[in-house]
């Protein structure tokens, strides 16, 4: 349905986005993986014919984006990074208009308004203005008036960013039910790996404004099939104990997080007896040991030797 | 586009103190800034060392010949006490054939007061002495019949063109203050993103420009029309009867208004900045643009040539045109075309600039 090939974004002199090719099937559910300033938003403006690209095309159903932007925006959806409301009018006001401006009225738009507050779960805060609406609220508001006009391809820009895990909850069930039942095609970014893995169907992987891996979720993870993911709490993290997991052997990356190692490890070498060693020499007491199966945050580990949440 | 139009609105009706504020400024400031009284009469305390009483009635009756100025008699004592005790700013007081002021502080209606004395005093010796001459004839009724009428349209009219000025230019001035100020909203939708929203909509690009700068258009003109309206009411200036003349100078003036802040806006991105950015902009424009003293006291030729840049210049001459002339729709015609060529200009480079960012 939708076709990206070579796309790339340079602002003044920094390279945005490179060399980054991606497509989305009808009714798919794809993830835009990456950490802050990978190039994720950029990619999406681009792809919602906000921003012009420096080089690339982006076709929809064959037909090239950046010249007929009106084939596209019809039927689509955009939820922005950051809430795009007017604070001062009520979240039913802001329906109202967003409604208008598609085209509805009167007991059409009307009910459309209330099917898509039920959706979201403000029927009864609908009349408050939403300056008074929490950080969860407003999220979902930001959403709801991108759905006023049915799209049938919906792009969420970190939709949970900086929420109570209630709310966040709500908003990832409440996306899953957009693609399972009303079939609607989702492209869903975000930095949060276990939102991705959840939700998405096939992810892209991106860094630095690349694309550094894509395919489905156990594609991904078959990455790591040589690999696999030790965690070791400790009660304190010592620099001479990271130097010898670093020098080890065996060991590939190693990334530190509070009282945690994690290490990512050549599969079959036996190493659990050589890391309790070098805890010893250096005095670092292990509190707990455990072997992972790979998650996509282990994935991108291991692609880039960072964490997703540096 | 009437969906964006009517949107902004909703949205001003919701914070709808700005403009209040500044159509009570512009009130407040006209009203003390001229040191303008409620009645436009200006009453002088009159009095005479050396005249008989009859004499001085006399004077007086010759004097109180105009409208809007009123002759009182007084005592040398009561107008230096008066004056003493910051009472009144200033008397007069008549010698036979010449008169004198007795100044406390300074005033600008000493000048519309000796312009009229002046003039009361030359015709009469000048007759004097003609009568003189030819005793017997009655030249005289005739001679300050026709002395009256030229006086009550100048020594008045220095009194009346300066009110003029400080109403039309501190409107215009507020105005664009307000405008300017409410103009932000476009930027913030911008940079909310609300903006892509509406890019999004079916609504074209050119739809949404017009929807916003519709209703500044409109704020701004129906703020200027108020604070005229109320002003003229309240100082009681002639507002003629050149509506439309008065409406074409306003509504060209209210275009280049807008297009400056689109440019403004376009310029200077950051609200923050903004806002610090349009009351300097403005307070300077309508200081070089004569709106705070009249340009003619400045005789600097480069000031000079600033002011022809600065739309509220072209719109005060415009109003005050259209207001006081009986046939002012050519003579409009170069302030209001300037207007519009300005608001042309500043509109097309500010728009093209604004569409070089997009929020992402
Ligand atoms: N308007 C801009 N001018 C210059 N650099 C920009 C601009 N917008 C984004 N960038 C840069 O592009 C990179 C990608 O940003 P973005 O797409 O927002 O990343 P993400 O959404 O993945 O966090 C960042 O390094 C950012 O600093
Ligand atoms: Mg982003």
């Amino acid at each position: 349905m939708l076709e990206v090939k070579n796309l790339k974004k340079t602002f003044k002199k920094t390279v945005a986005v490179e060399d980054v090719d991606l497509y989305i099937e009808e009714g798919e559910s794809v993830g835009l993986l990456g950490p802050n300033g990978a190039g994720k938003s950029t990619t999406i403006s681009m792809i919602s014919t906000l921003l012009p690209p420096t080089k690339g095309t982006i076709k929809y159903k064959g037909k090239d984006v950046l010249k007929n932007p009106d084939e596209l925006r019809p039927i689509l959806g955009v939820v922005p990074q950051d809430i795009a409301i007017y604070g001062e009018l009520s979240a039913y006001a802001n329906m109202k208009f967003f409604g208008k401006i598609y085209g509805l009225s009167g007991s059409q738009l009307e009910k459309k308004i209330q099917e898509i507050l039920e959706l979201v779960g403000l029927s009864d805060r609908q009349k408050d203005v939403v300056d008074t609406y929490s950080g969860g609220m407003k999220r979902r508001i930001n959403i709801a008036v991108a759905l006023m006009h049915n799209p049938e391809f919906l792009i969420m820009d970190e939709p949970t960013v900086g929420i109570d895990p209630q709310s966040r909850n709500y908003i990832l069930n409440m996306v899953k039910r957009l693609n399972g039942e009303k079939g609607i095609t989702i492209l869903y970014t975000s930095h949060y790996m276990e939102e991705v893995e959840k939700l998405c169907d096939r992810v892209y992987i991106m860094d630095h404004g690349r694309i550094i891996a894509s395919g489905t979720k156990e594609e991904l993870k078959n990455i790591l099939s040589n690999e696999e993911t030790i965690v070791i709490e400790v009660a304190e993290r010592k620099q001479a104990f990271t130097d010898l997991l670093v020098s080890q052997k065996g060991i590939n990356q190693v990334a530190e997080e509070e009282n945690n190692y994690q290490l990512i490890v050549s599969k079959g070498d036996q190493l659990l007896g050589e890391i309790f060693e070098q805890a010893r020499q250096t005095n670092v007491k292990i509190k707990s040991i455990h072997i992972q199966t790979p998650t996509l945050e282990d994935v991108f580990l291991h692609l880039t030797g960072r964490k997703l949440r540096d | 586009m009437w969906n964006v139009f009517l949107l902004q609105w909703k949205r001003l009706l919701k914070k709808p103190f700005l403009v209040f504020l500044f159509i009570g400024l512009t009130i407040l400031f006209v009203y003390f800034m001229g040191g303008v009284q409620v009645n436009s009469t200006l009453t002088v305390p009159v009095y005479s060392e050396s005249l008989t009483e009859g004499e001085l009635d006399d004077w007086l009756g010759r004097l109180n010949e105009g409208e809007t100025l009123i002759f009182e008699k007084t005592s040398a004592e009561t107008a230096q006490e008066d004056i003493r005790m910051n009472e009144i700013s200033f008397a007069m007081m008549i010698e036979e054939d010449n008169y004198q002021f007795l100044v406390g502080r300074d005033s600008q209606q000493i000048a519309a007061v000796d312009q009229h004395a002046e003039q009361i005093f030359r015709e009469y010796n000048r007759l004097d002495a003609i009568q003189d001459e030819f005793p017997g004839t009655d030249i005289e009724v005739q001679e300050i019949l026709s002395v009256q009428v030229e006086n009550e349209g100048t020594g008045g009219g220095g009194l009346e063109s300066y009110k003029l000025a400080l109403l039309v230019g501190m409107t215009l001035y507020f105005s664009a203050y307000s405008v300017l100020f409410l103009q932000l909203n476009l930027i913030e939708e911008k940079r909310k993103g609300t903006w892509n929203r509406l890019i999004y909509s079916p609504v074209t690009k050119i739809q949404l420009y017009l929807g916003y700068l519709l209703h500044y258009f409109l704020v701004g003109s129906i703020q200027i029309i108020v604070s005229v309206f109320i002003l003229t009411k309240l100082l009681q200036v002639d507002l003629g009867t050149n509506y439309y003349s008065l409406g074409i100078v306003i509504v060209s003036f209210i275009f280049a208004t807008v297009s400056l802040g689109i440019l403004l806006a376009a310029l200077i991105p950051s609200p923050q900045s903004l806002q610090i950015v349009i009351p300097i902009v403005a307070t300077s424009m309508a200081m070089l643009g004569g709106a705070f003293w009249t340009l003619e006291i400045v005789s600097n030729r480069f000031l000079l040539f600033i002011a022809e840049l600065i739309p509220i210049k072209h719109g005060m001459d415009g109003m005050i045109t259209a207001i006081t002339q009986p046939e002012p729709l050519r003579e409009i015609l170069q302030p209001a075309g300037i207007l519009v060529l300005m608001g042309i200009l500043f509109m097309a480079i500010g728009i093209n600039l604004m569409e070089r960012v997009v929020k992402i």
